[in-house]
């Protein structure tokens, strides 16, 4: 009882907290979410720097990539010079899955993180079967009787992706790339909504969401969908754009955001508007530290963040325990 | 929200006080302003929770040890959470899936999942897949083994405090035996010896999988830790030993037995008698050096002493016969 008092206790004070920055943060405008507004009818949230009322926020963000699909990932390498690809092998690097892992990639439309955990996992299970046949150079026959009677037990250990995107052109692109290099077995492509995920609770061991959650509407609630079909012990991860600590360094990002981005946006794909809602986005976002409240809000333990590239991007990482 | 914390703890260590000092302060009707009434409130709790639980079981006595002493528990693990400090309990009755584990905190949930894991090393050895395998045992997910930073570091500095608090578990069984007189006291010599041996036995189950763990204790981001290790394992078989000395003996002493403490080790990995006689003879052999060393030590000193006064009386007859000594 008095344990889920003091549980009580360090929501109200966090709770709390929160208020006093909503009211009191007036002048950088940052933390957008109007949560504690007036409640009922027509709550307004941010949509870049636009304010839009909460329902339309996810209508037009699927629009947003709806448009930007085809083109998707070359935009990814022209914006940020292929650096993309070294986040989301940083990420794979934190993440450091153990053969056997079920992932669940949210917001992974096109598929990136879920072609690089199946090479990863496979590549380490290579290792293990060489490091294993060295370890038996003349083998007996029993031994060689017993690999046979093995090989039928690791199809228990394969590894598995589901890729999981609220938008069915960004997955119609992923499907096709995954055709084309030939990566069918241990994919799967669901259409759901980050704050209602389509799944049982206890399914997966990790839960990665990449360039993704700033573009979900209740931030809150995708975190608890996450925490929700974690098995005990799984891990949440999550890339996204946050802030520069470096000043020097974010003055060149913003200039580099606000004037080349769109531009490139507008050359490369001719949209413009989508490229400027992803900039605005970016800055909407909360923090480092902010982030990995809410994710401790939510009901992960030892949460733990990486800067990439000078704060350009985080990597947050929690554990359901 | 820093500042907040900051006033909690610094209420925490007034309370601390204020015990000591005076009746502690069951209730605070009058609390104006709202982080003294949250602080307060949190005081009330700690009270609460203090009245709630006459009989102190093991696991909420060091659950209360951990809530006061968190922020010092801090420096020891890899979060780095400020606001982990204000909240130590992990999961309870409301995570699903848990109930029957009254774990308390992160800390204690790794040292489980550690503890789990050393049964797979012979298997895996000292290795991440080791601990993914003890993982599993817990019912966790796999990828819980993202919590060890320092990957199969980890599993080998647990191991090895394990051990030495072990070791220093049996060593005040022996002491208290001998101050209550159920035990003779052993000489030194001998007292080092089986302190050793005792120590050095904890690692054979693991004996074929040592060498990968010494290597990996030997990696410069793990040498801090692990030198910390030994030399708090070797000051605590030197003190249950009875040695109080605080002069350069002190050094000596304790370098002594850590040169005895590793080259047995080393002599124990590749070891194939039975029971590893030859291990502990060498053992033998090396506290017998060492005895013999301190005796010829003193040995050489008094005949240092001797010699120069020998010398100093040979000068001065020597100065009498050639009449420089003279005085007239």
């Amino acid at each position: 009882m008095a344990a889920s008092m003091r549980l009580l206790v360090r929501r109200a004070i966090r709770l709390t907290h929160r208020n006093i920055n909503v009211t009191t943060a007036g002048a950088s405008g940052q933390t957008g979410c109007c949560c504690f507004s007036d409640a009922a009818g027509d709550r307004s949230t941010h949509f870049g720097f636009e304010t839009v009322p909460e329902t339309e926020k996810a209508k037009r963000v699927y629009k947003v990539f709806e448009n930007v699909a085809q083109k998707y990932d070359v935009m990814n390498d022209a914006m940020s010079l292929g650096v993309h690809r070294l986040w989301k092998d940083m990420l794979l690097h934190v993440m450091h899955p153990q053969p056997g892992v079920r992932l669940l990639d949210v917001a992974g439309g096109t598929g990136d993180i879920a072609f690089r955990f199946l090479e990863y996992v496979r590549s380490q299970q290579e290792r293990q079967r060489r490091r294993a046949t060295r370890s038996m150079q003349t083998p007996s026959w029993q031994d060689i009787s017993d690999n046979y009677s093995n090989e039928n037990g690791e199809e228990s250990k394969e590894s598995r992706a589901v890729v999981c995107d609220i938008n069915k052109e960004m997955l119609k692109v992923g499907k096709q790339k995954a055709d084309s290099m030939g990566m069918g077995t241990g994919l799967s492509w669901v259409v759901g909504d980050a704050e209602e995920l389509p799944f049982d609770d206890n399914q997966f061991d990790i839960y990665s969401i990449a360039f993704g959650i700033r573009n979900v509407t209740h931030i809150e609630q995708a975190l608890q969908e996450a925490l929700r079909v974690l098995k005990p012990g799984g891990r949440f991860m999550c890339l996204e754009f946050s802030k520069v600590t470096n000043p020097v360094l974010a003055r060149l990002y913003d200039a580099y955001s606000f004037q080349m981005i769109p531009v490139l946006g507008e050359v490369i794909a001719g949209d413009w508007k989508s490229y400027q809602y992803l900039v605005e986005s970016i800055r909407k976002f909360p923090d480092q530290e902010e982030f990995k409240g809410m994710i401790e809000d939510a009901g992960f333990y030892c949460v733990q963040y990486y800067n990439l590239t000078g704060g350009v991007v985080a990597l947050h990482s929690g554990f359901k325990l | 929200m820093a500042a907040l914390l900051r006033g909690l703890r610094a209420g925490r260590t007034l309370r601390g006080l204020c015990s000591v000092v005076s009746a502690p302060p069951a209730a605070n009707p009058q609390c104006s302003g709202l982080t003294r009434g949250i602080h307060c409130a949190a005081l009330r709790l700690q009270d609460e929770s203090k009245s709630d639980k006459p009989p102190p079981s093991s696991s909420s006595t060091t659950h209360h040890e951990h809530y006061q002493t968190h922020s010092a528990e801090q420096a020891s693990t890899s979060d780095p959470a400020a606001e982990e400090a204000s909240r130590p309990n992990t999961s309870y009755q409301d995570q699903s899936g848990e109930q029957g584990e009254e774990y308390e905190t992160e800390e204690q949930l790794q040292v489980r999942i550690l503890n789990a894991a050393l049964e797979f090393v012979p298997l895996h050895g000292w290795s991440m897949e080791a601990i993914a395998a003890g993982a599993e045992t817990l019912d966790l997910s796999s990828a819980s083994t993202g919590m060890f930073y320092n990957g199969a570091g980890d599993l080998v500095l647990h191991f090895v405090s394990h051990c030495n608090s072990q070791l220093t578990e049996i060593l005040a069984e022996q002491h208290k035996q001998v101050q209550l007189g159920q035990a003779e006291q052993k000489r030194t010599a001998d007292f080092l010896r089986d302190a050793v041996e005792t120590r050095l036995r904890m690692h054979i189950p693991y004996i074929e999988s040592w060498p990968q763990a010494m290597s990996i204790l030997l990696l410069p981001h793990n040498i801090p830790n692990s030198l910390k290790h030994l030399s708090t394992l070797v000051d605590d078989i030197w003190f249950y030993a009875g040695d109080r000395s605080t002069d350069m003996n002190w050094y000596t002493k304790r370098a002594a037995l850590t040169g005895i403490y590793n080259t047995t080790e080393l002599v124990m990995v590749q070891d194939s008698s039975t029971d590893f006689q030859d291990t502990w003879n060498f053992l033998d052999n090396r506290i017998q050096d060492v005895v013999n060393m301190a005796g010829t030590a003193k040995q050489v000193q008094s005949t240092g002493e001797a010699v120069v006064q020998g010398l100093m009386g040979a000068a001065f007859t020597l100065k009498n016969l050639t009449g420089l000594n003279q005085k007239r």
